[in-house]
């Protein structure tokens, strides 16, 4: 799963921190240890030489009792027949808190009178435990207390220095080719950020040029052709005016109108899309698509008349739409144009105004069209419709303008389209 | 009657000449603005028929011209040009009609005539064929002096029908006639014979001659008896 960059970022961070944390405590531990144990040794070793130095030049045997009675850490003891001084931890029973404490001990031959003796030192090394202890205890709280604040610091200065990125992205996903926003150019402080917007806009400008370009030529190219078709158009009207047209001639007259029309139509349509595109549509007004409906409903029953069609009317309440008038009566026409150019004989369509949908539902072929491409330009589902492939398309794209929806279903042998509005 | 066309098309030109020349109406031919300025100038016209993109210019500029020289000619712009901003012009700037490239020649043509109509219009306004009378304002058909019940649309068709007398209608152009704009969409023409078959029989039933003959495959005709 992909994680936010910042995530990223700190995730390696704490991941550093914690091993640091746990390979360095220990080695704190025992290297304070060793330290200290060091600084006890040393201070053993001076407490004998000051016992050397200072004290045994003028010890007699005599004294060895009256020594042991008064030092409680200091003792000479009969020889242990050492030739040389030892040092070695041990436990004692402490006879206040009857608990056994590690002692550090050290123990050095040495002559009195003449005569061996064991002179031995020892150091409680339970009040450095506690020492050591709040060390390393501090040690980490200190090292925790840095890690937060390097995360906090981290993560405010990552966010402060992400945000022209994010942004940046934010536009990026909300840009649409052919909506007409801009990307708005921001400079940041960061040249990283600087090479990126660039680009960016390079990429946007440079898009949009082609994009505007395309769009321009389906536009110029449907009108260019308007003017060889209306010569096509009246050299065909001219030519029926002749009064020697034989029945065969008047056969290939008439398929070679019925291709006119059809190129009259797909042109107007194609530039019907382009105009859309191109927002020649964009004053709005209120209305009711009931009235809409009904003002053309008329010149429907008309045409559904060849095919003996029966048009029912279930309008459950008004739907008042703030859109461009001219569109919304293509895109009814073209949904009952639909309907009835897709329908069977003796079939009928239904038309429900429902809360704020718009549903039209007709008979037809008794299967489910295909609807990957329902909407897509010059996708027929079946090559022998009559449509030119564009009806749909126009339908998708006013309601796409709108931010209207359309969806198509299949079910009781009725095909329905809805207009989510 | 007579017509100046302004078109640099000539092959479009000719057709449409041909096309009034044998519906009685004299039409002169200008391919460019300088040549039209001219013949505007010297020559009176019922009618202009105008492109608005010209070799020399733009056919905005001959409407200007003709306001300046209060020139009364009714204008018809004839383009390729289909949008909101170039019609809205065209109309401020002073044409009466506007119809987009590809067009039927007997749509243009009864769009002259209901023009001169509108432009001669003397208090009554009126097209009366043999005993057949339509007034325009009334929306009303009167046969032999009876007025007889017919739809807005069959009033339409009649006038389509009369004005293009003689010529052999397409049941296409005859069905973009009726549908207005809703016809870059239609793809059947079936309902034009529902139409043509109820005109027929309410004339019929009126006394009237029968002036509609279907010319087969091709469409229909209104003859003179």
């Amino acid at each position: 799963m992909a994680k936010k960059l910042l995530h990223k970022t700190l995730q390696s961070y704490i991941i550093f921190s914690v091993v640091i944390l746990l390979t360095t405590a220990p080695l704190f531990y025992f290297l304070t240890q060793k330290l200290y144990l060091e600084d006890a040794e040393e201070s053993l070793m001076l407490s004998k030489n000051e016992f050397l130095q200072l004290s045994l030049p003028n010890f007699k045997e005599s004294d060895v009792s009256l020594w042991n009675k008064f030092n409680r850490d200091s003792k000479i003891y009969p020889s242990k027949n050492l030739t040389q001084d030892t040092l070695f931890d041990i436990f004692y029973v402490d006879s206040l808190t009857s608990e056994n404490e590690p002692y550090r001990e050290l123990n050095s031959p040495i002559f009195i009178d003449g005569k061996p003796y064991t002179f031995v030192v020892k150091i409680n090394l339970v009040e450095s435990e506690d020492l050591l202890i709040n060390i390393v205890l501090l040690f980490f709280i200190l090292i925790t207390l840095l890690l937060i604040g390097l995360f906090l610091i981290t993560k405010r200065l990552s966010n402060n220095i992400w945000k022209p990125f994010y942004t940046l992205l934010q536009q990026i996903e909300l840009f649409e080719i052919d909506k007409e926003n801009q990307l708005p150019y921001r400079e940041s402080n960061i040249e990283e950020f600087n090479r990126l917007n660039q680009s960016i806009e390079k990429l946007v400008n440079k898009n949009l040029i082609i994009y505007k370009s395309q769009r321009e030529f389906i536009e110029n190219a449907a009108h260019e052709l308007q003017t060889p078709l209306a010569i096509f158009q009246s050299k065909i009207d001219n030519l029926l005016q002749r009064s020697d047209i034989t029945k065969e001639q008047s056969t290939l007259l008439e398929s070679l109108n019925h291709s006119v029309s059809r190129l009259n139509r797909l042109n107007k349509n194609l530039l019907l899309l382009s105009k859309i595109d191109s927002y020649q549509f964009s004053d709005v007004v209120n209305f009711s698509l009931k009235e809409l409906i009904e003002k053309h409903l008329v010149f429907f029953k008309e045409q559904a008349q060849s095919k003996n069609i029966e048009i029912n009317i279930q309008f459950n309440n008004e739907i008042d739409l703030k859109a461009n008038i001219v569109l919304t009566e293509i895109l009814i026409n073209n949904l009952f144009l639909n309907a009835i150019r897709h329908n069977v004989v003796d079939g009928n369509i239904t038309i429900i105004l429902y809360k704020n949908e718009l549903t039209f539902s007709n008979t037809g072929k008794s299967e489910t069209l295909l609807t990957d491409n329902l909407f897509a330009r010059f996708s027929k589902s079946n090559s022998s419709q009559k449509g030119n492939g564009l009806g749909l398309a126009i339908i998708k794209k006013i309601t796409e303008l709108n931010n209207w929806t359309i969806t198509y279903s299949y079910s009781d042998n009725s095909h329905s389209f809805v207009v989510h509005f | 009657m007579k017509v100046l066309l302004i078109e640099d098309e000539i092959e479009l030109a000719e057709n449409i000449k041909q096309y009034l020349k044998s519906n009685g109406i004299i039409c002169e031919w200008a391919n460019d603005v300088h040549l039209a300025l001219d013949k505007i100038a010297i020559y009176d016209y019922d009618c202009i028929l105008l492109d608005l993109m010209l070799p020399d210019g733009n056919g905005f500029e001959i409407l200007k011209e003709l306001k300046n020289q209060n020139k009364t000619e009714g204008v018809i712009i004839i383009s390729a040009k289909e949008n909101l901003e170039t019609r809205i012009e065209g109309f401020n700037l002073g044409a009466d009609d506007y119809l987009t490239k590809p067009f039927h020649l007997s749509e243009l043509l009864v769009r002259i005539q209901a023009l001169i109509r509108r432009k001669n219009f003397k208090g009554n306004n009126k097209v009366i064929f043999n005993e057949i009378e339509i007034d325009i304002l009334s929306k009303t058909v009167t046969i032999k002096d009876q007025i007889i019940d017919v739809t807005k649309k069959e009033i339409d068709l009649l006038l389509y029908l009369i004005g293009n007398k003689n010529q052999v209608l397409q049941k296409s152009s005859i069905a973009e006639h009726l549908s207005g704009d809703m016809a870059d969409m239609l793809d059947n023409h079936d309902f034009v014979y529902a139409h043509i078959k109820n005109l027929k029989k309410k004339l019929n039933q009126a006394g009237s001659n029968d002036y509609i003959k279907t010319v087969y495959g091709l469409g229909y005709k209104w003859i003179n008896g």
